[in-house]
């Protein structure tokens, strides 16, 4: 299965598509101290994301693909005008329409209250199929889209590498550990993506442009008439890898090679 | 404590009996019950394909009534079964955890997050899933006398396996690897990765890759792929040669006791992580260090 077909479900009409969004913290550039301020770490969308997004714009057809993210990073008024960029990005690569749930009750680790909040939204959006990525780069735990998966009472098809959406159920490769699965499930249905899925487009000066006239819907949990009593606390340490940086750059190749030799075998290694 | 082991393995059940308490294991075949016969309380056996995650997450769910926690390898299948169960219950979910201790209803664990640059200390009220990172808890479980209850649930699922296709494996198990020599973007044609494989060879190690190697060229199988969506590996050395160390590649070797780096590149990421770096061609000095090592280790 080189390569795909992809047919829509309910023939020409398309189908609603919610993609869920991580406006995550860009590990690329942590603000660090004591610990990790977290508070003025700029946020960015989660790479593989983008390939959820993609596959959403592929497979949407006539209808349409919502972005929906929950805010968990704060202070809340400065982070939402990140996160309404990161949205804008998402928009520009084809998505409709965006939703923002920002609350100071989500501004915390608590993933079941997170994963409520987004079943919310898609239901309010009437989605038959979300799509996320595997896992977000900032916290790699990859539970989200289980979690949706259970608060809706959908199937959950995760770690998926190709998909097709055929006569109302999902077909999908699910790349695991030692081998490759190939699942089907039916509509509506909840599935997680690799990286390898596809190739994530770069959207076009224009479809920038476009985006920004398309609606960032702000919520709050008592939009979604939902209250949440956080069951989580955490704090972030920088990891202090105290690595030796030895750098050998003087000398010819033979020289140069002869001193790493001599530290491999000074440490026992080799 | 009552902590629930799914799918025991010696370092779930070690972990578990660090806690204290009352251990008991999910387990769903008689073969697998066999296997965990004197090393748990008390045995669930379940009639439901565990490779199924919406009927695995209902039965872990319901067996997890009256249990502190529930521990589970941090395996992908696993990861997915946890997320539901947890969301069933009403719980939080930690995975990959690094170390963990229960007292007065708070389980408070330890993660690598931030792409492996941080450490998070967690705390969470019981009861809570977890996942625990492999390599973390290297022990015996004391032996006990075991009962086996049958579970009576059999949900359905809604999923249908239609192909299991098994992945080309070599004999690579980069995870137990003492010495990995791994190659990265420097290398500029396929062939010239058999460098690093008779660099490997000379050192008794084995090679490795960065994602570009093994998901954008295709040069080597995703086996030898490092990095946070690849490998995380653990060996007493690794040797990145042309890779320029990209974060999510960082994020894999961070528990390797040295890492040397070779590259052209003085101001490459890599020698900010690394224990000895060597500015160079590699496609000078790897051939001198293959001979180099060759003749050491002939001697």
């Amino acid at each position: 299965m080189a390569t795909s077909i992809f047919i829509n479900y309910d023939n020409q009409n398309g189908m609603k598509i919610a993609v869920l969004i991580k406006t995550a913290l860009d590990t690329g550039q942590l603000r660090v101290r004591d610990t990790v301020v977290v508070e003025e770490t700029p946020l960015k969308i989660s790479d593989i994301d983008r390939n959820a997004i993609e596959e959403a714009v592929k497979l949407k057809g006539q209808d349409k693909a919502y972005g929906v993210t929950a805010l968990k990073w704060g202070p809340l008024q400065k982070k939402i005008q990140e996160a309404e960029n990161v949205l804008r990005e998402a928009l520009a690569m084809g998505l409709d329409e965006a939703y923002l749930v920002a609350d100071e009750k989500l501004l915390n680790a608590s993933h079941l209250a997170t994963a409520k909040a987004i079943a919310a939204v898609v239901k309010k959006v009437g989605a038959d199929l979300v799509l996320a990525g595997e896992a977000t780069v900032d916290n790699y735990t990859g539970q989200i889209p289980a979690r949706v998966a259970a608060e809706l009472g959908w199937p959950a098809v995760t770690y998926v590498r190709e998909l097709r959406v055929e006569g109302g159920r999902v077909v999908a490769r699910r790349d695991l550990e030692d081998h490759v699965e190939v699942v089907e499930a039916p509509l509506p249905a909840v599935v997680s993506v690799t990286r390898e899925i596809n190739q994530p487009r770069i959207p076009t000066l224009l479809a920038i442009r476009a985006a920004m006239k398309k609606p960032i819907n702000r919520l709050t949990l008592a939009d979604l008439g939902l209250s949440v009593e956080p069951k989580i606390s955490a704090a972030y340490k920088p990891l202090a890898i105290q690595r030796k940086k030895v750098v050998i750059k003087d000398g010819t190749p033979e020289e140069k090679a002869e001193k790493l030799i001599q530290h491999l075998r000074q440490e026992g290694v080799i | 404590m009552k902590t629930l082991v799914v799918f025991p393995q010696r370092e779930l059940l070690y972990a578990a009996s660090t806690l204290g308490g009352e251990v008991a294991a999910l387990v769903f075949s008689q073969r697998e019950a066999e296997a965990v016969s004197g090393k748990v309380h008390k045995i669930l056996l379940a009639e439901v394909d565990p490779r199924l995650p919406d009927a695995a997450a209902e039965v872990v769910a319901g067996a997890a009534a009256g249990y502190d926690l529930v521990l589970m390898p941090s395996t992908k299948n696993a990861k997915t079964i946890g997320g539901m169960a947890a969301q069933k219950l009403g719980a939080e979910f930690l995975t990959d955890v690094l170390s963990m201790r229960a007292e007065g209803g708070v389980l408070t664990a330890e993660r690598y997050v931030f792409g492996n640059k941080a450490v998070a200390a967690v705390q969470v009220s019981l009861p809570a899933v977890v996942t625990v990172a492999p390599g973390r808890f290297q022990g015996e479980p004391p032996a006990v006398q075991s009962s086996v209850e049958r579970l009576a649930a059999a949900p359905t699922s809604r999923l249908r396996i239609v192909a299991v296709e098994e992945k080309p494996r070599g004999a690579v198990r980069l995870e137990e690897a003492e010495i990995i020599v791994s190659v990265g973007r420097g290398f500029k044609k396929k062939e010239d990765i058999q460098m690093a494989f008779e660099l490997a060879k000379a050192l008794g190690g084995q090679v490795g890759c960065s994602r570009p190697i093994a998901a954008d060229l295709k040069w080597l199988p995703e086996e030898h792929w490092v990095g946070l969506s690849g490998k995380k590996v653990k060996p007493k050395l690794y040797l990145a040669i042309g890779i320029s160390g990209q974060p999510q590649h960082i994020a894999g070797i961070l528990d390797s006791r040295i890492i040397a780096a070779i590259n052209n590149d003085p101001s490459a990421p890599i020698f900010q992580n690394a224990d000895y770096g060597v500015v160079e061609d590699l496609y000078k000095i790897v051939p001198i260090l293959i001979n180099k090592i060759s003749k050491l280790k002939g001697q």
